[in-house]
């Protein structure tokens, strides 16, 4: 019961028009002016320009000469034009001046391809289709050796009727820019009651009401659990407000499974609200405040609350996979747009896991002190 | 009956000892007065008796319990008025109240009526939906007390309750406290004001590095210093004054000066006091008023500390 009215009285922030405001407003707002700003880059179309190749046959194998000959037909009628280069042009330069996407030069030791800077998305459609014709005419060549006729079947493309497959990744939608900052402020602003949390205990130490706490009949995990209970309820009516109205009012596009999206940003608020705490404890005094905060910000940049990143690669992809907001911003985006539950679970997994050794370190920690 | 007794307490912080072996008792009924310089191990004390510090060594009882082992029921009958203020600024007079009380196991309409009565009591019965960040500093020390006294604990320990308020709030706190008394709760008083000490407690402790070094009525304890006589001067200006020179007069003990009067502790047995007044000539300060006072609670403290409460 004690548990149950200290959550009450956290729950009573909610009186503070400051508190509210920075809880509530402000996210709606971010979301707004974010949604609105950058609908442009959200619009979901790419164009691709043409495809032209320049290449030279230096090769000596007839059969080879043969197969490419069947090969730029089948690309060109797939819409990727392979034009033969005189002796006296320089290929390299063609491509620089960027009249072709790319050269490709053939030789009896191989075949080498020069890609374009400039038409980056083109060049590299023209480097796959290359280099499937190069592994299928390696393995033709080794098959050729003792049956001649599967070698030609491999090329013809028995099986695998074309070099280019058209797939659709996102088959019925993709999250224009309010779809986006909808679930990508929606998390970041959850893990900014982690800062509210680092205060939790802290704030009852310099109000001295830890004193009258511990004077009464309650225990130290009663006082921890009814807080945190508290903050935690606080911060999931909080959420589904901001969910709510980003989706009847902003038409933000939160998927067909609400539930489970809300179990996973709940799973958040928990690891949030762990975080705060926890380094309450590890960290002690007015730091921890600033700590988290850099770490709001940081998992804020990474973790894609600006702009997306799910296609980082390289350094940036690893930084942005350490990032807790990434985790539940994927496993949102997974879930409303392909129904990709796997992600789902593994995001829950995660926050929960880390929830649970943070908290178990502020409890200990707790337990061992004087005071709260 | 003794609400309190405390055996052989004892308190470390790494190698410091704050508290050294203490023993004391609290009977029922008693204003009990808790004297110390600060860091003399006082609060300490009081924290170990409140359950908010861990005990080094001994043992404490509240109303015959060991706290140790039946600490919810120690805690059930205890309410602490901490010297600090320990109030929600952002929830109302009645909240506050409400919210304290109610971790108590109050319920209901007995909490409602309990709440009512506690700020009614501190007179604070018309600021039910006020919020604290609006009171005067009297007012929150008052709202502070009702938090404490809303489960109506047997025994209350009040931590300097009137430090840094106007004297018509301190007398109605001062008089809360001996109301209180009369309805029955036992109350451990600490303050820096002797005066206050001297008004309401009947018995009184002094702690000094840890230790009670004196413990027992306000009679009982002037009478350790029967032997010394307190002599007022009322002095024009104290400017000129040699201390030193007044200081080496035989039987002087102490001297002191606040403002215009000159406080001398002189050995009461040697009677020195027209060479006390003949110095004060010779410093060419002009006397306009002599007193020989009895010994009061504050020499007492002094004597037996080497320092006054008020000069921590």
């Amino acid at each position: 019961m004690n548990v149950f009215r200290i959550m009450l009285k956290e729950l009573k922030v909610i009186r503070d028009p400051k508190m509210l405001l920075f809880l509530l407003v402000s996210p709606l707002v971010t979301m707004l002016i974010l949604g609105t700003a950058l609908t442009g880059a959200f619009n979901g179309s790419l164009s691709v320009g043409e495809i032209n190749v320049l290449y030279k046959n230096n090769s000596s194998a007839s059969d080879f000469s043969r197969y490419w000959d069947d090969f730029t037909g089948q690309m060109r009628q797939a819409g990727i034009k392979l034009e033969k280069a005189d002796e006296k042009t320089d290929g390299k330069t063609e491509v620089k001046n960027n009249r072709y996407v790319g050269y490709a030069e053939i030789t009896d030791s191989g075949l080498e391809y020069y890609s374009s800077s400039q038409s980056l998305i083109e060049s590299g459609i023209a480097k796959s289709v290359l280099t499937a014709f190069a592994d299928r005419y390696r393995l033709a060549a080794v098959v050729a050796g003792t049956d001649s006729e599967q070698a030609d079947a491999i090329m013809s493309g028995n099986g695998s009727e074309s070099y280019v497959v058209e797939e659709s990744l996102n088959a019925t939608r993709k999250p224009g820019a309010m779809d986006y900052f909808a679930v990508a402020i929606t998390t970041m602003i959850i893990l900014y009651s982690a800062l509210t949390a680092a205060q939790l205990i802290d704030g009852e130490r310099k109000r001295n009401t830890a004193v009258r706490l511990l004077a009464s009949p309650v225990t130290k995990i009663e006082i921890f659990t009814g807080k945190l209970a508290g903050l935690v309820v606080l911060n999931a009516i909080l959420t589904i407000i901001v969910v709510l109205i980003s989706k009847y009012v902003f038409n933000a596009y939160w998927g067909e499974n609400l539930g489970l999206a809300f179990l996973i940003l709940f799973t958040e608020i928990i690891f949030a609200v762990s975080l705060g705490l926890g380094l309450s404890y590890i960290i002690k005094g007015n730091a921890s405040g600033t700590v988290v905060m850099i770490i709001i910000q940081l998992a804020a940049f990474l973790g894609g609350s600006y702009f997306p990143v799910e296609e980082a690669t390289g350094f940036m992809g690893a930084l942005s996979s350490l990032s807790p907001l990434q985790w539940s911003n994927a496993a949102l985006l997974e879930l409303i747009y392909a129904d990709n539950m796997s992600a789902t679970i593994n995001a829950m997994l995660l926050n929960i896991g880390f929830a649970v050794v943070l908290l178990g370190i502020a409890l200990t920690m707790m337990r061992r002190r004087e005071g709260l | 009956m003794n609400v309190l007794e405390v055996k052989q307490l004892s308190k470390k912080f790494g190698d410091f000892i704050a508290v050294d072996n203490i023993t004391m008792s609290v009977k029922e009924g008693e204003i009990f007065g808790f004297l110390g310089a600060n860091g003399a191990g006082k609060s300490t004390a009081i924290n170990m008796i409140a359950s908010l510090l861990r005990v080094t060594k001994g043992e404490i009882e509240v109303l015959g319990k060991n706290i140790a082992k039946h600490s919810k029921f120690a805690k059930m009958n205890i309410g602490i008025v901490p010297q600090e203020m320990a109030i929600y600024e952002d929830m109302t007079a009645y909240e506050n109240v409400r919210f304290f009380a109610g971790l108590y196991g109050l319920r209901g309409a007995e909490l409602k009526e309990r709440v009512i009565e506690a700020l009614a009591f501190v007179g604070l019965g018309d600021k039910h939906k006020s919020y604290p960040k609006n009171f005067s500093g009297g007012m929150k020390r008052r709202l502070n007390i009702a938090c404490a006294i809303a489960h109506r604990p047997k025994l209350l320990i009040m931590d300097e309750p009137t430090v840094g308020i106007d004297p018509q709030s301190r007398n109605y706190i001062l008089g809360s406290v001996k109301k209180l008394n009369e309805l029955g709760c036992t109350i451990i008083y600490t303050s820096h004001y002797m005066e206050e000490v001297e008004e309401i407690c009947t018995r009184i402790a002094i702690i000094d590095h840890g230790k009670i070094i004196a413990e027992g009525t306000k009679g009982q304890l002037k009478a350790i210093i029967t032997n010394q006589k307190n002599i007022s001067i009322e002095v024009r200006s104290a400017e000129n004054l040699n201390k030193s020179k007044l200081e080496a007069i035989a039987g002087v003990n102490r001297v002191e000066v606040e403002d215009r009067i000159v406080k001398v502790t002189s050995d009461s047995e040697i009677n020195n006091l027209n060479r006390i007044i003949q110095q004060l000539m010779a410093d060419d300060l002009e006397i306009r008023a002599v007193e020989e006072n009895e010994p009061s609670l504050e020499t007492v403290f002094l004597t037996l500390t080497g320092r006054s409460l008020r000069d921590q």
